[in-house]
């Protein structure tokens, strides 16, 4: 190492620099305005504004589409300006039913405009043996105040990552989504074309019908409607599949395939989209949880079918105990003993429900473990697509 | 009694290294986070087939082996080492203007020897200055330390500064460029040698020194490092190490309130469940500009807390972009880990570039899969692009161009990217994601979206903040750990002020029941 003296200015000058540097300091922080601190910034603001947590909704007005299908529409309860959204994201809805605390992703129906102008629509279908859809079509009325998360989700058109055309495949109320995202195309929020490829059983099940006629004369938007059950005229016939894909698709160009509709819809329009060979980047899913029950997941196993257990949740230094069952979610025991955890997508995807197991045997399907890498190793769960196996312990925060 | 010793707010890096000294150190130590998840910007999230590290490029002062570098000491030392996958940073940096005359591309590497070599290549006759600019790095280094370790400077030390500490008192009054010119330091060597200033976000005019060789130093000579499981892997070491400590850490904790008593801070209010936790201390992991316009009542607060607060300038605001490709690195010619790409290795010029939305041209881009191989699924490539606004310009963006203004700033990186590499990413992308000021101001509550805490000034450099460590403590029983404090910015930074700043309050703890 060098020996020599290092001077930067002059041998004096640099001692002389280096004392005036705390004096310096301190007079400058001494010398700072005495107005009140900021409290918060333009861009701090806008934060806020896109996310701004819980949100209190009001419903201002119901659209009954059939007795197994309503339209729901929500403004702010407390005057707040509605959080902005992109086309294609959720609204999770936070409801207390019995004992339960229970939340709910719902895709918004309306614009992003229309947010904008007050009102975010979502629509909701009744599932079969559903727990909370049948619930809210019962019991929701004009005037009651609903606690929601404000909107998130990524099954959105992205200008730099998508082709300029989405193929869009919707099944059932899997149809919203691609509503908002016809609705900002037609009104130049969004810049795509867009072939929606829409299945249903009979005209009759088709949600939305005169919206998306209307939406059909725009020159950026096609809509094909797909019956299973019924040949009518002027409607495709069947399921949806690769050759119906491939003929409404461009010919001579890429385009992005986006799917969001029923379990039994994924399963098959998956492996039809499999056969077209497309890039894994050109096909989206949007992943609801399903209404499946866990002993039909691959992998689950069957010797712990039906079995309950005990639960052991640890929250904020208190302990209690609560029955869980290995055929359902940890998240659904914890929402039926009334604790209310925290979850949004409840597809494994958020992981806003992340919780720590400290004891006991779960089962995690593969195909929903969203978790990190970091959370696998230091042995965190998404509670949401965990099964217990065993009486376990968990640490909900 | 209060119920803990030491209430941490905020499981941010300084927050969580903070909080495991106390807890080493026997403390009943309760941190209040109010995410989901450890870490503040020291985290991942998950998108497709991709898990992105969120923040960290790369972690200095991190050797290969025990004891070698300040940051593996201190992790060491609290036992968060072994907890942890490490991965090693191949290459330094490759450094590319895209606007200068004479246009730089040069690449780097780690060791100071191979660092010289290379830069004689570069720049020759560099050589000799380039070795002395090393061994004094090497001395300021060392009385760094020194200085982070003492409770600032008092008369009984100066004598022991002026004899063993001398090229320091001589270095720490200047900028980085004032003394790289002193040593004689070709200009083309000085604008390679600059390249890391983007990581403190101060222009080599005004940044320090002792600050700037310090960072250099610690990344050419000690390497760099990250975690295999992101920076997440670190977050949740530091916890799982707190928690065999017998620490207590509530997350989804959203603490808004600093509760006083006869001008001390006594406690924190909880928002999420509307509850007062009580303790003898309080470390703030958020900045002392949160503390003061909003956590503590007005009439509590002395005013020199409030001109403190003012006098203090916004660093760097962050914005970054994620992408997945569906190609793998070699497919797409992207050999290195990182690229620092400048309009300009004229950093006055560029920091000033960088005050505007539309200006703006630098970048940062880390590709994982040339430090972390395996990040992502065979065949598929992890980059993420990161640049800073000087200005709040951000703060100029209507909420209805917000998306558009996010695809412009996403647009003009890649194209950069491509331009400056020749590496053709835009028709590769699988998954973006991409981060502004907004989405810093409401992760982390930063003012202005800033990622880098208080701006590095002449006045404000981290040589006046360590000799004067206790400038923030204007409230009895609240004292600041993190980015926002002596040591400024970074990840290496910031645990090294929490567990600085800890053992800092534990001195002064038993000074006073001593006395």
């Amino acid at each position: 190492m060098s020996k020599r003296k290092f001077i930067v200015k002059s041998n004096v000058l640099d001692i002389a620099n280096f004392a005036k540097m705390i004096p310096t300091r301190k007079a400058k922080l001494e010398n700072g305005s005495a107005a009140p601190v900021p409290k918060t910034y333009p861009i701090n603001e806008l934060a806020k504004l896109n996310h701004p947590g819980k949100i209190a909704l009001v419903i201002d007005d119901i659209i009954v589409h059939s007795d197994d299908v309503k339209s729901f529409i929500f403004k702010s309860a407390d005057g707040k300006k509605l959080a902005p959204f992109r086309a294609g994201q959720y609204l999770t809805l936070q409801l207390k039913i019995g004992n339960s605390i229970v939340t709910r992703p719902y895709s918004i129906a309306s614009t992003p405009n229309n947010a904008r102008e007050g009102f975010y629509n979502l629509t909701i279908k009744r599932v079969p043996d559903g727990f909370v859809s049948g619930y809210i079509l019962d019991n929701f009325k004009v005037g009651d105040e609903i606690t929601a998360y404000s909107p998130e989700g990524t099954f959105v058109y992205e200008p730099i990552r998508d082709a300029k055309t989405v193929v869009g495949i919707a099944g059932g109320s899997g149809i919203t989504p691609f509503l908002s995202l016809a609705g900002s195309i037609a009104d130049g929020t969004c810049e795509a074309n867009l072939v929606l490829l829409y299945g249903a059983r009979t005209v009759n099940d088709l949600v939305f019908k005169k919206e998306l006629d209307e939406l059909n004369k725009n020159d950026k938007i096609t809509v094909v409607y797909v019956l299973s059950d019924a040949k009518t005229r002027g409607y495709e016939k069947g399921f949806i599949d690769a050759e119906l894909i491939k003929k409404y698709a461009p010919a001579d160009e890429a385009y992005s395939i986006f799917l969001c509709g029923p379990k039994a819809m994924y399963e098959f329009a998956g492996k039809e989209i499999e056969k077209l060979g497309i890039r894994k980047k050109f096909v989206r899913f949007e992943l609801f949880s399903s209404a499946s029950k866990a002993n039909q997941i691959p992998g689950f196993p069957m010797e712990k079918e039906g079995l309950s257990f005990k639960m052991t949740v640890v929250r904020y230094g208190t302990e209690t105990v609560v029955d869980c069952l290995s055929n359902e979610s940890i998240l659904v025991a914890l929402e039926r003993a009334g604790i209310e955890a925290p979850a949004r997508c409840r597809s494994g995807e958020c992981g806003f429900c992340r919780s720590k197991l400290l004891g006991g045997e779960v089962f995690i399907p593969s195909n929903t473990d969203g978790r990190r890498i970091a959370d696998i190793k230091f042995g965190y769960i998404h509670p949401c697509s965990t099964y217990p196996m065993s009486d376990i312990t968990i640490r909900v925060d | 009694m209060a119920k803990w010793d030491v209430i941490v707010i905020g499981a941010g890096n300084g927050g969580l290294s903070s909080a495991v000294t106390f807890a080493k150190a026997g403390k009943k130590v309760l941190i209040l986070e109010k995410h989901n998840v450890p870490g503040g910007y020291a985290t991942s999230f998950k998108r497709g087939r991709f898990e992105f590290e969120a923040s960290l490029h790369e972690l200095s002062s991190y050797g290969c082996v025990p004891g070698a570098g300040n940051i593996r000491k201190i992790f060491e030392e609290l036992g968060v080492h072994e907890k942890i996958d490490w991965c090693r940073i191949p290459d330094a940096y490759r450094m590319i203007t895209l606007s200068d005359p004479d246009k730089i591309d040069v690449t780097m590497p780690f060791g100071v020897g191979e660092y010289i070599e290379k830069m004689e290549q570069y720049v020759p006759g560099s050589r000799k200055k380039m070795e002395e600019i090393f061994a004094l790095c090497e001395k300021l280094t060392r009385t760094g330390d020194f200085f982070g370790n003492i409770n600032g400077i008092d008369a009984n030390m100066i004598q022991e500064v002026f004899e063993d500490h001398m090229d320091f008192v001589r270095v720490a009054p200047y900028s980085a460029n004032e003394v790289l010119k002193a040593a004689g330091l070709p200009k083309r060597a000085r604008d390679i040698f600059n390249a890391y200033w983007c990581y403190l976000g101060v222009d080599c005019d005004t940044i320090n020194a002792i600050h700037y060789l310090g960072l250099v130093d610690r990344y050419i000579n000690y390497g760099a490092v990250c975690a295999k499981g992101r920076s997440h892997e670190l977050s949740c070491a530091f916890q799982e190490r707190f928690e065999e400590l017998g620490g207590t850490i509530y997350l989804n904790s959203f603490v808004d309130k600093i509760i006083m008593e006869n001008g001390k801070a006594v406690g924190v209010h909880v928002k999420d469940r509307d509850e007062i936790e009580y303790a003898d201390c309080i470390v703030c992991n958020s900045s002392p500009h949160n503390a003061v316009a909003k956590m503590i009542d007005p009439k509590d607060l002395p005013e020199m807390a409030v001109r403190h607060t003012n006098a203090r300038k916004f660093a760097g605001r962050g914005f970054t972009m994620f992408l997945g490709l569906d190609k793998s690195p070699e497919e797409l010619g992207i050999k290195e880990h990182c690229y620092m790409i400048y309009d300009t290795a004229n950093t006055v010029q560029q920091v000033k570039s960088m005050a505007t939305i539309e200006g703006n041209n630098s970048q940062a881009t880390c590709c994982l899969n040339n430090a972390v191989p395996g990040c992502s699924p065979e065949g598929t490539t992890v980059l993420y692009f990161t640049t800073l606004y000087t200005e709040d310009c951000w703060s100029k963006v209507d909420e209805k161009d917000y998306v558009k203004t996010k695809e412009y700033v996403a647009n003009k990186m890649i194209d950069n990217f491509e331009k400056a590499t020749g590496c053709k990413i835009r028709d590769s992308i699988e998954e973006i994601e991409i981060a502004t000021p907004a989405t810093y101001a409401r992760y982390a509550d930063a003012p202005q979206g800033t990622i880098y805490g208080y701006n590095a000034d002449k006045w404000d450099g981290i040589v006046q903040r360590l000799l004067m460590p206790a400038s923030d403590d204007f409230i009895p029983n609240l004292y600041f750990a993190g980015g926002y404090c002596a040591q400024g910015l970074g990840f290496g930074s910031a645990y090294t002020n929490g567990y600085q700043t800890a053992n800092r309050i534990m001195k002064k703890q038993q000074k006073e029941a001593q006395a």
